[in-house]
């Protein structure tokens, strides 16, 4: 062997009732590397993960860190491994500030009058200065964390993990709630803390980003250990075959449109969200048979709202919504439903599902009030689980127990394909897709485009809304672009460029004199987009690491680096995040 | 086979938690210096369960039994109410407010009317569920048109029942000898009381008729009906029975007249079965107990009749227990307390054994 692992772990084994969620894993991390860990939703990433950082305990395989085999009790224990871990959501207290939220639990104290210990704030604030422009994290310790955006939160569990002295950082999908911007900084400060000795594990299930930092790559296939690959020798088609385990395509292949008659007819709809605030802005759209149209927009911009509004979730303040010829404006949710309407919730956990239902009941949560299932008020469980059975079959939902088990314990891609297949099997003639695939990896991702695509083909009128530009790009047969919910622009999807979509949705109205701000900053998100192509991307990057170390030299301008980083996109994003705080009351 | 497996996963942290409780108040039992075999045992004589050494005139172990049953009814139907509110995500603390209302309603509506007992006996049913069930829907209406808090509401009609319905009984109802509302006509009663069989006198509950049938009708409600179905739905998600369509309002209604319903059976059974009069300015444990009673049972319709049996076991047999085992009847409240205590941390207890189990199977592994 000869080398020096800081990490390994070897034939790690760990079951949940009814599955293996890791199967005789063995990975060895070396120091300062950035070690990627790939793999399906439900392939065991986080599983592997939680067992380092001390949330469970394998059932068989041993731990070591820096050579010794330790029993990593807790994540307490783990932080005192120097392990760190950035969870998908995070642990912070929101009416905190910065610092407080970083130094929690290990404040520095000060003795006032010489003997009551209370803690030093001041030294607090001027520690998490100091580490946050060592790293280059660019936070304002003093900043209450409600007040700020999402991506700064991340920055904050980062420093989190820092001030704990950690080595070996874990990263859970830590690009899932970014931006195309907001990627492109996070994604160099990994590297900056690579290059500060640092140990990072990212765990993702998004090619490019493996492709643009990771040295080496394991992927993870049903709780199997693939292959461990190093990336600068592999290409993002091998990586992607194997996570899936079969040939998988990037582009979505679709035949032209063939528009029929119109299904959808959304007229000057103005929706106000609880806080009476106006959301969506006198917008008109029509979806005809057979085609997608798709809503583009940074998230918060009331393209959410508009799906909610024609689904009867969020009542309409003025404007018409027609389908099939007939007002549905005042329609109830039920008569919206039985009258044709397909709903994928964005929030598939709160809406899509009823969490403590088993899988049989959450598939029939639109029809169960109908023949089969129900007779005179009285269900028939052997229909539950016939249609529970074929739905499974049809979608390949894989969960522990089949039929009865209850939806919380599934993984979120299995949750989502069990909506997926409950809405187009009720064949309406309207779908709404809402962030179909967030949180998929690439082959749910590529099934759930084929099925959509299979549904305009039968003449279904499909409206989807994403913030993946990709998905919009490769989908769409009309692009609408919303921004500060307002209709920027509608058309066919090839009178389009990314680029120009992009500017229609930072709200800039494709004029020459904006021209030289905008680009750059569409420049950064083709990046982003666009997978591995290459060239572009690293010279991209490069300009991007600059002007981050730049900024966080001078104190004062610490902020600033998120904003010519981010550029038009942060006005929007911050706005976005206090809306729908606001609609969540 | 799968079946079984399930029902005795659902079964044996409860009982786990019932031996534990008997193990530790037993020690108890002997710290006073009393031995706990016997206490137990008296338990189980003063309910019928076990012969007793001696019986008076016209008494036997069956008279023993009938009044253990007679005594529970009530809290079967109590604990029903709890679980079907439970069941749709609310917290229905009103129950013995609601036990009173119908109660005294039936009482005074019927107790005190001379009508045959034919025609009696059903009418104090049905008025108990009619008066029940408007006072849950009244805290059902609340809650969805104003957003009330269920826990708030119910506490505040618990004391508007007791003190209006004190007020009441004091007033024109009072017996002045018992203190108590007029004792109600034997037509009325749903318990023949003093009902001479053989050489015996028995008191027969006909309460627990209805109790039996209302606990398959709320098994069926919840498992095999739409309704059932959706207020299930409202219970675990209101956002996402809300998305399926389901009127969640509608539910939350529905939920607490059903819940009053039972509540106000409850009532009719204790105050026109069990006592035949009503103790003014009290309130009656029963409606709390019922929620303990309720989680023992693990909100199921068949668990709450074992649970409720064996909480009201040991306070039936309590009196019989001090007598013959020489333990004071407190302590039947300190066993009670210790299996509610205990069943109540039955989530850790699970969690522990789960635990335990996973590493077991590593140990053997290591063995190998």
């Amino acid at each position: 062997m000869g080398e020096e692992y800081i990490v390994e772990m070897r034939h790690i084994t760990k079951r949940f009732p009814g599955i293996v969620a890791n199967d005789d894993v063995t990975i060895q991390i070396r120091k300062g590397e950035i070690y990627a860990l790939l793999g399906e939703n439900g392939a065991g990433k986080s599983t592997l993960m939680s067992m380092l950082f001390g949330m469970y305990e394998p059932d068989e395989g041993e731990i070591l860190i820096r050579g010794e085999k330790v029993k990593i009790e807790s994540p307490n224990h783990a932080t005192r491994l120097n392990i760190g871990m950035v969870h998908q959501h995070f642990k912070l207290v929101s009416n905190y500030t910065v610092a407080e939220n970083i130094v929690m639990g290990m404040e520095p104290v000060k003795k006032v009058l010489g003997c009551i210990p209370v803690v030093d704030i001041k030294k607090a604030n001027s520690d998490i200065r100091a580490l946050s422009e060592k790293y280059g994290l660019a936070v304002n310790p003093t900043d209450v964390i409600e007040n700020i955006n999402v991506s700064t939160q991340q920055r904050v569990e980062i420093l989190k993990m820092l001030y704990r002295e950690a080595e070996i950082l874990i990263f859970d999908e830590p690009t899932a709630v970014l931006t195309p911007q907001e990627i492109d900084f996070l994604l160099e400060i990994i590297k900056g803390l690579r290059e500060k000795g640092k140990t990072i594990i990212l765990i993702t299930h998004k090619l490019e980003e493996i492709k643009r930092i990771a040295d080496r790559c394991a992927i993870l296939n049903r709780g199997k250990l693939i292959d461990v690959l190093d990336v600068a020798e592999t290409s993002t088609r091998v990586m992607a075959n194997l996570m899936v385990g079969r040939e998988v395509s990037f582009e979505t292949e679709k035949k032209p449109a063939d528009f029929g008659k119109v299904v959808l007819d959304v007229s000057n709809l103005n929706v106000f969200n609880k806080q009476e605030f106006q959301v969506v802005k006198n917008v008109s759209f029509q979806v005809h048979e057979g085609e997608i149209l798709a809503i583009a927009g940074v998230a918060g911009n009331g393209q959410v709202e508009i799906a909610d509004a024609i689904a009867g979730l969020m009542p309409v303040r003025s404007g018409k919504i027609v389908l099939n010829g007939e007002d549905i404006t005042g329609a109830s949710i039920r008569e919206r439903t039985l009258k044709g309407i397909s709903y994928i919730p964005e929030d598939r956990q709160n809406y899509g599902v009823v969490m403590d239902f088993t899988l049989s009941e959450n598939l029939a949560l639109k029809n169960y009030f109908k023949e089969p299932f129900c007779r005179k008020g009285m269900l028939d469980n052997r229909a539950f689980e016939e249609n529970s059975r074929r739905l499974i079959e049809k979608y390949d939902i894989r969960s522990g127990q089949g039929s009865g088990t209850v939806v919380r314990s599934m993984s979120g891609g299995n949750q989502q394909k069990a909506i997926v297949g409950r809405e187009i099997e009720l064949a309406s003639p309207l779908m709404i897709f809402v962030q179909p695939t967030r949180g998929l990896d690439i082959g749910a991702i590529e099934n759930i485009h084929r099925q959509m695509i299979a549904e305009r083909d039968r003449g279904r009128a499909i409206l989807l809304i994403s913030l993946e530009l990709d998905e919009i790009m490769n989908c769409a047969d009309t692009i609408a672009v919303i921004y500060n919910g307002e209709l920027q622009k509608i058309a066919s999807a090839g009178s389009l460029t990314t680029n120009q979509v992009g500017e229609f949705m930072m709200g800039v109205r494709q004029k020459e004199t904006e021209k030289s701000t905008a680009g750059k900053s569409e420049a950064g998100k083709e990046a982003a987009g666009k997978s591995a192509t290459g060239k572009g991307t690293a010279g991209k990057s490069e300009a991007g690491k600059e002007a981050a170390g730049r900024s966080v030299t001078g104190k004062g301008t610490a902020g600033k680096s998120e904003t010519g980083k981010e550029a038009a996109g942060k006005k929007v994003t911050g706005k976005g995040a206090e809306e729908k705080g606001g609609g969540e009351e | 086979m799968k079946n079984k497996n399930k029902i005795w996963n659902a079964v044996k942290i409860p009982l786990l938690a019932i031996l534990c409780s008997l193990v530790a108040a037993g020690v108890i039992i002997a710290l006073t210096g009393s031995n706990p075999f016997r206490a137990y045992y008296a338990l189980l004589q003063g309910s019928g369960l076990a012969p007793k050494a001696a019986y008076a005139n016209y008494k036997s172990m069956l008279t023993d039994l009938f009044s253990y049953v007679n005594y529970f009814t009530p809290m079967i139907f109590a604990a029903l109410a709890v679980a079907v509110a439970l069941r749709a995500g609310l917290f229905n603390i009103g129950v013995s407010g609601q036990m009173l209302a119908a109660g005294f309603t039936a009482t005074v509506l019927v107790g005190y009317s001379g009508l045959g007992a034919v025609a009696a006996k059903p009418l104090v049913i049905l008025i108990g569920m009619v008066v029940g069930g408007l006072a849950g829907a009244l805290v059902g209406f609340l809650k969805y048109r104003f957003n009330i808090n269920e826990v708030v509401s119910t506490i505040m009609l618990n004391y508007i029942f007791q003190y209006v319905i004190s007020f009441l009984i004091n007033t024109y109802f009072v017996d002045p000898v018992s203190r108590q509302s007029v004792e109600v006509s034997a037509a009325s009663r749903l318990t023949l009381m003093d009902t001479q069989a053989g050489n015996l006198k028995i008191d027969i509950p006909l309460g627990i008729l209805v109790a039996l049938a209302a606990v398959v009708l709320v098994w069926i409600l919840f498992d095999k009906t739409k309704l059932g179905y959706e207020l299930k739905a409202v219970g675990f998600s209101r956002s996402a029975a809300r998305y399926a369509g389901i009127r969640v309002g509608r539910c939350m209604v529905l939920s607490m007249t059903i819940s009053g319903m039972l509540a106000g059976l409850a009532g009719v059974t204790y105050y026109l079965g069990y006592m035949g009069s009503i103790q003014p300015k009290v309130l009656l444990n029963t409606g709390f107990d019922a929620i303990a009673v309720s989680l023992l049972g693990s909100n199921n319709p068949f668990g709450i009749i074992f649970s409720t049996m064996l909480i009201s076991l040991i306070s039936k047999g309590s009196t019989y227990m001090r007598s013959t085992a020489g333990v004071d009847t407190e302590i039947a409240s300190v066993i009670t307390g210790i299996i509610l205590l205990f069943s109540a941390c039955s989530a850790y207890i699970r969690h522990r054994l789960e635990r335990r189990r996973s590493e077991k199977a590593q140990t053997a592994k290591e063995d190998r």
